[in-house]
């Protein structure tokens, strides 16, 4: 009886620890340049698959502490993070960066104190008025992957500029092409660009909340004048140098033109969706996907500007 | 060969040949397969009990997979293959509240295309059913994933508070029709919330009724009826085949508050 039991027991244990491993991210750090690291994620979309680990994150090693640049997707990224980082250095956690509001970058902030986490104003905003509807959406996307993840607002408002931290010299810039408010993270130390997803690489762009893809592209030519010499995407490979920008302009003035001219020809949206997509970006992960996506959050402005008032209502 | 069979076989065939021609083909409802819980239900309510009914991937429609956007979800029912004439074409969204879009009535022109955004509660299949000449229904589907909420969502455009001000303005514009077809094709959108009455305390307010008519002659081309499923702000595409060079077509937009719209393409 008491082997059985004992058997019954091992099976059990066995069986908790296959559940738990199901929700590990296998999160591994990759040190991209001295005292700067940076956890890659799938080029894919969310997924119970891949847990939402579609994003990059990274996190600097000042001498003083440790500067985390955004929080995942969900509640068990931002504590697995934080043990990986715990893993690298024991010295404390003393800045959170945020990029912008989107979901995928700021739902592990449970997993760090709330007084450090430091994001645009902007970004607070948004967060605070469409959180709780992307849980909503990652929670049926996800499933057990996104259990007990709340949102957690920023308490600290970057004002953008340099700064000094723990002897890196930092350079926070405000941008808003991709989300409205978007951060993007210099660090003059090492030439590295934490650009978040103002830049994607072999992954499509998303597009719900550009101001306008002219507004993105004109920024893109900002930061691509930056004095950097890694580039780390908000999705997509880690890389030295520029390719990543140009096939950003590349693909955005595809997205441009291809918009402009079906609204011109008076097209309507499910057709523009199934338009061909060039072979050049065969290599772009979800494409079709991003197309359809994009054709709902900006193809509207397009048709109206091919249209005229007809009726003036009122 | 007859010859061969004895009497009483030959008695069978003959009698299974008089219920063949007899009985109408219209009796049988065939299968959905979406199985969808409504397919029944909304074949009945929307066509009518013991209506001829059949599958035809000639009836296109095209919508995206999933919603992006729960509440303006793009369709396009492409009938260019269609091989009848077009007399009367349904569309609904099986899961939702009010399940019915549209009702589209080709008069003076016949239409190969037709596009509507629609608000999605719930991940549903999406159906449009088109009258031939003969009095028979021919139906396109479609499934859409979505998360939902489409139709019990608040009005965007009522939440700004100078939503008065733009409403009831038609943009509009005229084009050429998909694959070289002769006539026009039309788009136009107009500001209106589209109200579900499925928001507490906003009651319902929406476009019912659309006509096109030729300007000149006022005859007119088609009509459209519309209900809840239908997103606010309606943008409505169609492709109209007519004998009459285009000199001009008339959109008519009438509410359910009595506001009627009056506006001029072309010509």
């Amino acid at each position: 009886m008491r082997q059985v039991l004992l058997l019954l027991g091992c099976l059990m244990v066995g069986n908790f620890s296959a559940q738990a491993d199901a929700y590990r991210y296998s999160l591994e750090p990759l040190e991209i340049a001295p005292g700067v690291w940076v956890f890659e994620g799938a080029r894919e979309d969310f997924a119970r698959a891949n847990g939402g680990n579609i994003v990059n994150t990274a996190f600097l090693i000042t001498e003083e502490g440790v500067v985390v640049f955004d929080t995942g997707p969900s509640r068990r990224y931002g504590e697995q993070m934080r043990k990986a980082i715990e893993a690298v250095t024991a010295l404390p956690i003393t800045h959170v960066f945020l990029s912008h509001h989107h979901p995928d970058h700021v739902f592990g902030n449970q997993a760090f104190d709330a007084d450090i986490l430091h994001a645009l104003e902007g970004t607070i905003r948004l967060l605070a008025e469409q959180g709780n509807d992307f849980a909503d959406n990652l929670y049926r996307a996800l499933g057990d992957w996104m259990r007990g993840t709340e949102v957690v607002l920023p308490t600290q408002a970057v004002t953008p500029g340099r700064v000094t931290i723990g002897g890196r010299e930092i350079e926070l810039i405000a941008m808003s092409g991709h989300s409205g408010a978007d951060l993007v993270l210099l660090d003059h130390t090492t030439g590295v660009l934490l650009a978040a997803d103002m830049v994607f690489y072999q992954r499509a762009p998303t597009t719900p909340h550009t101001p306008g893809i002219d507004v993105w592209r004109e920024e893109l030519r900002t930061l691509e004048a930056l004095d950097f010499r890694y580039l780390v995407p908000g999705h997509g490979p880690v890389v030295v140098g520029t390719a990543p920008f140009e096939q950003m302009h590349d693909y955005l003035a595809w997205l441009d033109d291809t918009l402009r001219s079906a609204a011109g020809a008076g097209m309507t949206a499910s057709e523009v969706m199934a338009l061909p997509i060039p072979e050049r970006f065969d290599e772009i992960a979800v494409a079709r996907h991003e197309l359809m996506r994009s054709v709902v959050h900006l193809y509207g402005r397009y048709e109206l500007e091919a249209l005229e008032l007809i009726s003036e209502g009122g | 060969m007859p010859r061969l069979l004895p009497e009483s076989c030959r008695c069978v065939w003959l009698l299974a040949l008089a219920w063949l021609t007899v009985t109408p083909v219209a009796a049988e409802v065939p299968e959905d397969p979406f199985r969808s819980p409504m397919w029944d239900y909304n074949l009945a309510r929307y066509l009518g009990e013991g209506a001829d009914i059949r599958h035809s991937d000639t009836v296109v429609l095209k919508a995206p997979p999933f919603a992006e956007d729960a509440t303006q979800v793009p369709l396009t029912v492409d009938l260019s293959a269609f091989p009848h004439a077009v007399q009367e074409v349904i569309a609904w969204v099986d899961l939702n509240p009010v399940p019915h879009l549209f009702t589209l009535r080709p008069e003076a022109a016949d239409i190969r295309t037709v596009a509507l955004n629609f608000r999605i509660q719930q991940a549903s299949t999406v159906r449009a059913a088109v009258r031939d000449d003969q009095d028979a229904w021919h139906i396109g589907s479609v499934h859409v994933e979505a998360a939902g909420g489409g139709c019990t969502a608040p009005s965007a455009t009522a939440s700004n508070p100078d939503w008065a001000n733009s409403f009831g303005q038609v943009r509009g514009a005229l084009f050429s029709p998909a694959d070289g077809m002769a006539g026009s094709r039309l788009k136009a959108q107009v500001m209106h919330p589209m109200d579900s009455g499925m928001v507490a305390n906003i009651p319902r307010f929406n476009i019912e009724s659309v006509e096109l008519r030729h300007t000149a002659s006022q005859q007119r081309l088609a009509s459209m009826s519309l209900s809840e499923s239908a997103s606010e702000n309606p943008l409505f595409v169609f492709d109209l085949e007519h004998d009459d060079a285009p000199a001009g077509i008339t959109l008519l937009l009438r509410d359910n508050g009595g506001n009627l719209t009056e506006s001029r393409l072309g010509g």
